[in-house]
């Protein structure tokens, strides 16, 4: 088991300084940054000075070892705009962030689960059909027009702040969230009652299902107990994954609610062309997802004794 | 006086164009106008002017004036040059001298300043008795040190190269220095500038709030407190630090005492993201949620029928252009015939119809209107749509049906429409064949600056200084190529590579000559050159702004600054 883990972490290492190097290599090539400031050229001396503010004057390969160093001691630089400290403003928006992908998560498994297991319980009747219907809606329309539409029907109604507001209007945390977390929860609830739905109607056809039906527990126990139990692992593992996605950011929706996370930093800082802000936000969705594979692979092991052999 | 006759006739001539073409836009103009200039008295396509530049002096102390803008780069003089910032820094700070809305430069905090006879040793008389933010008194030494602060090397500003006229700029750039030589404060109430490259326009730079003074707590450029929360010497000052991409707080500074005071208790800024932020701010002003706001292009019309009538509404020509730059030592667009070709084959009247809503005036100028002593209309004859004489041209120039022909836009600057209604024009009047692409921003730069550049590109230009030679200069002048091989990317503000020494002489005479109307003559034959009879860019459209504001809670707010923002030291609550 060490041994399996030992190998899984190494691999981690190697994605981690390989995805480093191809972003920093890709934005270096993508151009030079000080050529032009507004829509007028800067003056060679200028564009000197911000080379050498910026590390910019030392061959790649330094400055990409430099970079690297740096990196590992949470020393990101500053950024090309305002110059500020990178890593203060990721420490701003990976909270956020954070806090946004838990409550998505969060309001998705209980939407989820319980249309799931309503569809299951009761096949083909009704509410059944009414939530397959629902749920092939909420997968097939895109985020971003949820998003767009929660936004305009909603933002600035109620408890839900307005899009943009007032920075002087103090919003507790919570109103901020609401409406970006179901607009994130809404695909994935749909793609989880499905899921569920179809584990638990297999289960419900399981042997021992039908034995404590026989041992005449009554029909609540017999779901709740046996059989949910049972049906509800692939929902978890799809958890797990979307977890890891949610965390390194959810560009579309975060931008749609100017929501202040690791995606709205992102989109802004590709638009202005801030490399400093792009590669450690692009690095940090790598290892949290790099990170939480590691964790289900070695969860996977664990459960499953016979993928350690491989 | 022949040229004269023909300025004459080309403005009746456009005039005439562009009362038919826009006789459903021109509405009456409904009077509010100042006296300052917005009494637009030649017709031209566009949407007329309308603001009212009158500042009346009965406010009393109130109110909180709240608009919306992107966040800016940075609000700390030592490097803050786009309008965003420019709307907090220039209220923070009062400098040597301040250029109004109309474009003159009057005493700020220099109650006079003199020159020796080449222009090389400037004297600036600062007024006594200022105060910074934090109490402490304004002196000659609080501008050396801001502007060594904006020099120096370890600064890496984006604006030092407004002082690269001073003597010591070189060693404060190249980090040899950390004085800059060419700047005495000995004297507390006295400024002396001595120039290594010698303007009689040198006053004018010193607008620009990297000329701003600043206290000791400034410290180094990179400063992230002060940055954040400048402490100025200007109307205003800051309340609690920046919120990044958040907003920011200003309220009046009440020992102001370097001009009259503001009237408002307070400034609300807040920062709005995306490409739609036009659209947030004009939400947030007919929501009630802002003041002010700008007007994206398309909502021009619906915006200007709220608002104009209830005064409202401010449409006024500023101080930049639209234009197509040109590679003038590469065929096809080598010989002025080609490019005066080119540029009568384009019909901008129509354009602004189709793309513009009406909104906007046709260039026949390079230097713009707001320069009213300077402005030359109908300096460009070749602006003028001529499909006729431009093929005649054309043919003469060797531009032959399918001619092939670069044209390069930058995306994300909402230039699709235009260009290409000008690609069609090209193809349709002269039968050439268009290479027509868009590129980002930087890689369009990258092209114009090649050696293998060729065609034209398009471009905007907008002022740092309030003098004509801002647009003459920097782009057109020999030593703005920024390389004498013609092997070497042109790294100047003049990629076309346009040379001519009788240019350059009069840019040379004009910088050396004190008395102003002398100069701006200089500057009119300088034009003349460039645009009249060489034509090395092709002037498309003049650069025109509109904003709506809340005109049954302010006064005095009809009018935008020089660098287009509201004009908060004077606004107050009706």
């Amino acid at each position: 088991m060490a041994k399996f883990i030992t190998r899984r972490l190494a691999h981690a290492v190697l994605v981690i300084i390989a995805a480093t190097f191809l972003i920093y290599l890709g934005l270096f090539v993508l151009g030079d940054p000080f050529a032009s400031s507004g829509e007028k050229t800067v003056p060679p001396e200028i564009q000197e000075a911000l080379r050498e503010k910026f590390g910019m004057n030392q061959p790649f390969f330094m400055q990409y070892l430099t970079y690297l160093q740096n990196m590992f001691t949470f020393d990101f630089g500053i950024d090309f705009e305002q110059r500020r400290d990178v890593g203060d403003m990721l420490a701003a928006a990976v909270p956020a962030t954070a806090r946004l992908a838990v409550i998505a998560i969060l309001i998705e498994i209980v939407i989820g689960l319980t249309a799931g297991v309503i569809a299951a319980v009761s096949q083909y009747t009704f509410r059944d059909v009414f939530i397959t219907i629902i749920t092939t809606l909420g997968i097939g329309i895109p985020v971003f027009v949820i998003g767009i539409g929660l936004r305009a029907g909603l933002s600035g109604e109620w408890i839900f702040p307005a899009v943009p507001r007032s920075f002087t209007v103090e919003t507790p945390w919570w109103q901020e969230i609401i409406l970006p977390a179901f607009t994130l929860a809404i695909l994935d609830a749909a793609f989880i009652a499905r899921l569920m739905r179809g584990s638990m109607l297999e289960v419900l056809r399981a042997d021992y299902v039908r034995t404590a039906r026989a041992k005449g527990l009554s029909e609540r126990k017999v779901i709740g107990k046996h059989a949910f139990r049972n049906s509800v692992i692939p929902v978890v593992t799809y958890t797990g994954v979307s977890l890891g996605v949610l965390l390194g950011g959810a560009l579309i929706t975060e931008t749609i609610f100017e929501y202040q996370g690791l995606g709205f930093l992102l989109v802004r800082a590709i638009q202005q062309h801030n490399n400093p802000v792009i590669v450690p936000i692009v690095v940090f969705a790598v290892l949290t997802f790099v990170v939480l594979s590691t964790l289900v692979d070695i969860l996977y092991a664990y459960l499953d004794p016979r993928i350690r052999l491989h | 006086m022949r040229n004269k006759s023909v300025l004459l006739r080309a403005a009746a001539g456009l005039a005439v164009a562009s009362l038919a073409l826009t006789a459903c836009s021109q509405q009456s103009n409904t009077g509010t106008d100042g006296d300052g200039g917005g009494g637009n008295e030649e017709p031209s396509a566009g949407y007329p002017e309308v603001f009212n530049d009158e500042v009346t002096e009965d406010g009393t102390p109130g109110g909180t004036f709240r608009l919306g803008i992107v966040e800016p780069a940075a609000i700390d003089p030592y490097t803050a040059y786009e309008s965003e910032g420019l709307l907090v820094t220039d209220n923070l700070f009062t400098g040597l001298v301040h250029t109004t809305s109309s474009g003159e430069t009057v005493p700020a905090l220099a109650t006079e300043w003199s020159s020796n006879d080449d222009c090389s040793e400037w004297t600036f008389n600062l007024q006594t008795g200022t105060k910074f933010h934090n109490g402490e008194e304004v002196t000659s030494a609080s501008f050396k040190r801001g502007w060594e602060r904006v020099t120096a090397k370890a600064s890496a500003s984006d604006v030092a190269y407004h002082f690269d006229q001073i003597e010591g700029y070189d060693e404060m750039q190249a980090g040899t220095a950390n004085q800059l030589s060419g700047v005495d404060a000995s004297d507390p109430a006295v400024l002396k500038v001595s120039l290594a490259s010698p303007s009689c326009e040198f006053y004018l730079r010193t607008a620009h709030t990297a000329f701003s003074p600043v206290p000791e707590v400034a410290g180094p450029g990179q400063n992230e407190a002060y940055n954040n929360q400048p402490i100025g010497n200007g109307p205003f000052m800051m309340d609690g630090p920046w919120q990044h991409d958040q907003g920011i707080k200003l309220k009046r500074f009440d020992d102001y005492n370097a001009g009259p005071k503001a009237y408002l208790d307070a400034v609300e800024i807040t920062i709005l993201v995306g490409d739609d932020a036009q659209q947030k701010e004009l939400d947030g002003l007919n929501n009630g949620q802002f003041d002010w706001a700008r007007v994206p292009p398309n909502q021009l019309a619906v915006t200007r029928e709220k608002y104009e009538p209830q005064d409202g509404w401010i449409s006024k020509k500023t101080f930049g252009i639209d234009y197509l730059q040109v590679a003038v030592t590469k065929p096809p667009t080598d010989s002025a015939k080609a490019r005066k070709a080119i540029s009568m084959a384009i019909d901008r009247p129509s354009i602004i119809e189709g793309v513009f809503d009406g909104s906007r005036a046709p260039a026949t100028a390079f230097v713009p209107g707001g320069f009213q002593d300077a402005y030359q209309p109908g300096v460009c004859d070749a602006c003028e749509y001529n499909p006729e004489e431009a093929k005649k041209l054309a043919e003469e120039a060797g531009l032959t049906e399918g001619t092939e022909l670069n044209f390069q836009f930058n995306t994300g600057g909402g230039h699709e429409q235009w260009t290409a209604a000008v690609k069609q024009q090209l193809e349709k009047n002269l039968g050439l064949k268009v290479n027509y692409s868009g590129v980002e921003f930087n890689d369009m730069l990258e092209n114009q600056q090649s050696p293998d550049s060729a065609g034209i590109y398009r471009l905007s230009w907008g002022a740092d200084y309030a003098t004509p030679g801002n647009f003459l200069q920097p782009l057109f002048s020999t030593a703005a190529i920024g390389t004498d091989d013609p092997n070497a990317p042109a790294t100047g503000d003049n990629p076309g590579r346009y040379s001519n020494p009788e240019f350059d002489d009069l840019i040379k005479r004009a910088a050396a000559t004190k008395d102003e109307a002398e100069r701006i003559k200089l500057y009119q034959q300088a034009e003349q050159i460039c645009i009249g009879e060489d034509l090395a860019a092709i002037p498309m459209f003049e650069r025109q702004q509109f904003r709506a504001f809340d005109s049954s809670k302010w006064a005095n707010a009809g009018d935008m600054d020089f660098h287009e923002n509201p004009k908060l030291d004077v606004i107050y609550q009706k």
